[in-house]
């Protein structure tokens, strides 16, 4: 039983840190290489990786998207896909894909000068299933050792963990007052019962015990 | 424009059930509280008209207008995305 609740509480962490891990905007300092639009098939389960623009019927299996491709400073290459959230999940509220392409192909630079950049993005890079994370902002940045707080990160996980304590806290306070007592009534009670089968068994069985014939 | 519509009338479901939740908790400890008030001062008289009265006061506080910040707030924090997204 024991291990069963750890599995259980284990594997539900993991996927409230999964959600965050893809759904909160991160910061790459990235070298910009070169944009290109490719047409992407949508028919397969990863569609769920990939964004449903507003002037787009949800019935449309392919369909053009824009990347973005850079280089970080220790030379690994990443992949961003540009595309609008609209006023869906998660709740960017990107509207300036165009915008944020013709930023992307005006920031290019080669390695000889290289200019670096802060790309800010949500999602996750994965090659075996072909998915890219959503640029959301692109900024200059002096160097490529520039260090950027997470500012928005910290205030959604304060926040959210806060809430997570406040329900723990009350939903304990709840079982010590209401359900602990109740459960040790029925522990009590189940006992009893235990028993007094117990009993019943002793004079059943020796009853069955009684018609059998004995060898 | 189907997305925007869906997120408004979901939008607007949820806060407002967690607007009715709020006001009506907010409500309650305010009647606790003045019922606190009354046995501490050891008041006389009618109790339940002093209640009313009181309720009514704090139908008319800032605290009590202070919970339209359920639809205010969220309102606020999404043209701040759009804006901090889209325009900078």
């Amino acid at each position: 039983m024991g291990y069963i609740k750890w599995a259980f509480w284990i594997g539900f962490w993991l996927i409230v840190g999964g959600f965050f891990h893809y759904t909160l905007p991160q910061h790459d300092i990235v070298r910009i290489v070169n944009t290109y639009e490719e047409r992407q098939d949508l028919t397969d389960w990863t569609r769920v990786f990939w964004s449903v623009p507003d002037d787009q019927a949800e019935s449309l299996i392919n369909r053009d998207v824009q990347f973005i491709q850079a280089v970080k400073p220790n030379g690994s290459a990443e992949v961003y896909r540009n595309e609008d959230t609209g006023w869906r999940w998660p709740p960017y509220f990107k509207f300036d894909t165009a915008n944020l392409y013709t930023e992307a192909n005006d920031a290019k630079s080669t390695k000889a000068a290289p200019e670096w950049y802060s790309i800010t993005h949500y999602g996750w890079r994965n090659e075996y299933w072909s998915i890219f994370p959503n640029a959301v902002a692109i900024k200059p940045v002096a160097g490529p050792d520039v260090r950027i707080i997470p500012w928005v990160n910290i205030i959604i996980l304060t926040v959210f963990f806060a809430v997570v304590w406040a329900i723990w806290v009350r939903w304990r306070r709840f079982r010590r007052a209401r359900i602990d007592p109740v459960l040790e009534d029925i522990g009590d009670s189940f006992e009893a019962a235990g028993d007094s089968y117990q009993n019943t068994r002793g004079r059943f069985g020796r009853w069955v015990d009684s018609w059998k014939s004995k060898r | 424009m189907f997305a925007l519509a869906r997120l408004l009338v979901v939008g607007f479901i949820v806060l407002t059930v967690i607007y009715v939740c709020v006001s009506l908790y907010s409500r309650s400890v305010r009647r606790g509280k003045l019922k606190a008030e009354w046995d501490e001062a050891q008041m006389t008289g009618d109790r339940e008209a002093w209640l009313k009265q009181g309720l009514e006061e704090y139908d008319h506080s800032l605290r009590r207008k202070l919970i339209w910040g359920v639809y205010v707030i969220p309102v606020v924090l999404v043209a701040t995305i759009i804006y901090v997204v889209n325009h900078s």
